[in-house]
């Protein structure tokens, strides 16, 4: 999003030009996932730290593609997670408002925000019986 | 007000789980470059982490920090700080003044000894026992002190605080000092910028909160997460630079060009600060790709600096010379015009030093 008051007096903006820098990131990609293949080891890729222009992101997104599994998660603004076309390849997208605030590229079985943490199912099991308790006293109290 | 719950907990009264601090902190790792993997490490810090108390203490300033910490360009993640701290003082913001106003600050001091975080934004009148600027009858050197000595950290905020800013220009007619002068070895972050880069506040506070320590900081005190690398450095229009194309004027065909601005005064390959890649309002823009140079503001002594229109001094005492040269001869002169540029950045950074000696 560039305003028109800031492209007036700044040179053409290379945010649409391709600048090759996509394709060391699917080399570093093609390496990761061969040692997840092999190991297990896990690993991710922040693009925010990579020097890409918005058409080179669109290149890797286009060429990665999409595969079977996606997913959209609603904390704290919302985030699109999808598995490329290449299994165990990651896309993780986090909205912050209107704009994208962080992208990675996580090799993995499954990135770790789609993970339920124990503690939150700890949580979770003492609302569960909280709840369960409640409707049973009030389905106590109707049949009385 | 005790904080004796984690983040983790407090979060889960509200219905937000721990994915919250994960986005979260992914988000803050990648603004700080951290490696993609300590993000796991942050969000658990941060989960763990008590909520911190804050103070947040006006001086000489013009508010224009709090309203870059307020404005911020990812609000729903940006705006989790406001959860993970408890913003006990804050003049601006709270519903409390006066007397209450100064009991809350009282209180957060007694229950949170040792523990408390506080921001300064503005620098602090010294000359005259400090009279010039005071808040119910207590001057800013007297609640300055006061509120530190069982401080944790402190962390001043914009170029007032980091390095005496405005108030502190010549004639300096309040005396005012930074922050860094008045509070003895008590540790402390240098967030600097007229205002700063709001998410290198909340970067910085969000890693004392989950790792327990300061940020690694430059040799002013500064995040090098947010501080290490020049505006020219990472500049869009550094490659005008390197081939010797700038503008002589704000009007001519290289400032329509988009050319280098280094001619007409940018202060870029002296000023350390995020502007060119982070950016402003939402990552629209920043001065430079606006059409204006870089003022510097980031900078000790930027406001004394000799003139936001005037180029940087060459070693040669030949700016104009040296750089229209490198304009006839292209690219290898370019080159050289940015090694003398890194030779200017070392004497325009030691001139301030210098002066105060």
């Amino acid at each position: 999003m560039t305003s028109s008051c800031a492209n007036s007096l700044a040179p053409e903006l290379p945010a649409h030009k391709k600048t090759g820098m996509a394709e060391p990131v699917l080399r570093e990609i093609h390496a990761r996932l061969e040692s997840f293949a092999a190991t297990g080891q896990t690993g991710a890729i922040d693009l925010a730290g990579m020097p890409l222009t918005r058409a080179d992101r669109e290149a890797l997104e286009a060429f990665l593609g999409r595969g079977e599994v996606s997913a959209t998660l609603d904390v704290a603004g919302r985030s699109e997670i999808w598995e490329t076309a290449y299994s165990g390849v990651w896309w993780v997208r986090h909205w912050g408002g209107d704009a994208v605030a962080s992208e990675l590229i996580e090799i993995t079985a499954i990135p770790e925000i789609l993970k339920t943490d124990r503690t939150d199912a700890a949580g979770a099991v003492k609302r569960l019986a909280l709840t369960l308790q409640q409707r049973d006293r009030g389905s106590n109290g109707d049949g009385a | 007000m005790k904080n004796v719950q984690s983040l983790g907990a407090l979060m889960e009264e509200r219905g937000v789980s721990r994915r919250a601090f994960l986005k979260y902190a992914s988000y803050v790792a990648s603004l700080m470059a951290l490696p993609p993997a300590a993000a796991a490490a942050m969000a658990e810090g941060l989960a763990k982490a008590r909520r911190q108390s804050v103070i947040w203490l006006s001086f000489q300033e013009c508010t224009g920090c709090t309203e870059s910490i307020t404005r911020a360009h990812s609000p729903t993640l940006e705006n989790l700080i406001f959860d993970f701290i408890s913003l006990d003082y804050q003049e601006v913001l709270m519903a409390a003044c006066g007397e209450a106003a100064d009991a809350a600050r009282h209180a957060a001091m007694a229950d949170n000894k040792g523990k408390y975080i506080v921001v300064v934004e503005g620098s602090v009148p010294t000359k005259d026992g400090g009279i010039y600027s005071a808040i119910g009858g207590v001057s800013n050197l007297q609640m300055l002190q006061e509120t530190v000595e069982n401080a944790f950290a402190v962390v001043a905020v914009g170029s007032c605080a980091s390095f005496g800013g405005i108030p502190k220009a010549n004639p300096n007619p309040t005396g005012a000092v930074a922050i860094s002068d008045l509070i003895g070895g008590k540790p402390l972050i240098n967030i600097s910028g007229c205002p700063p880069i709001p998410e290198a506040i909340v970067g910085s506070l969000s890693y004392i909160l989950s790792f327990g320590k300061l940020p690694e900081l430059d040799h002013l005190g500064r995040p090098k997460a947010f501080f290490g690398e020049t505006i020219h450095d990472r500049c869009y229009r550094r490659p005008f630079y390197e081939r010797g194309l700038f503008a002589d004027s704000f009007d001519d065909d290289g400032a329509r060009q988009g050319w280098c601005l280094y001619k007409v005064g940018c202060k870029g390959p002296v000023t350390y600060n995020a502007c060119a890649t982070l950016k402003w309002n939402g990552g629209v823009s920043f001065p430079i790709q606006s059409g204006h140079g870089c003022l510097g503001c980031s900078e000790p002594n930027f406001w004394d600096g000799g003139g936001f229109y005037r180029p940087l001094p060459t070693p040669l005492g030949a700016t104009g010379t040296v750089l229209a040269g490198a304009a006839v001869a292209g690219a290898a002169l370019g080159l050289g015009a940015s090694h003398l540029a890194r030779k200017h950045q070392k004497n325009y950074l030691a001139a301030p030093k210098s002066e105060e000696d």
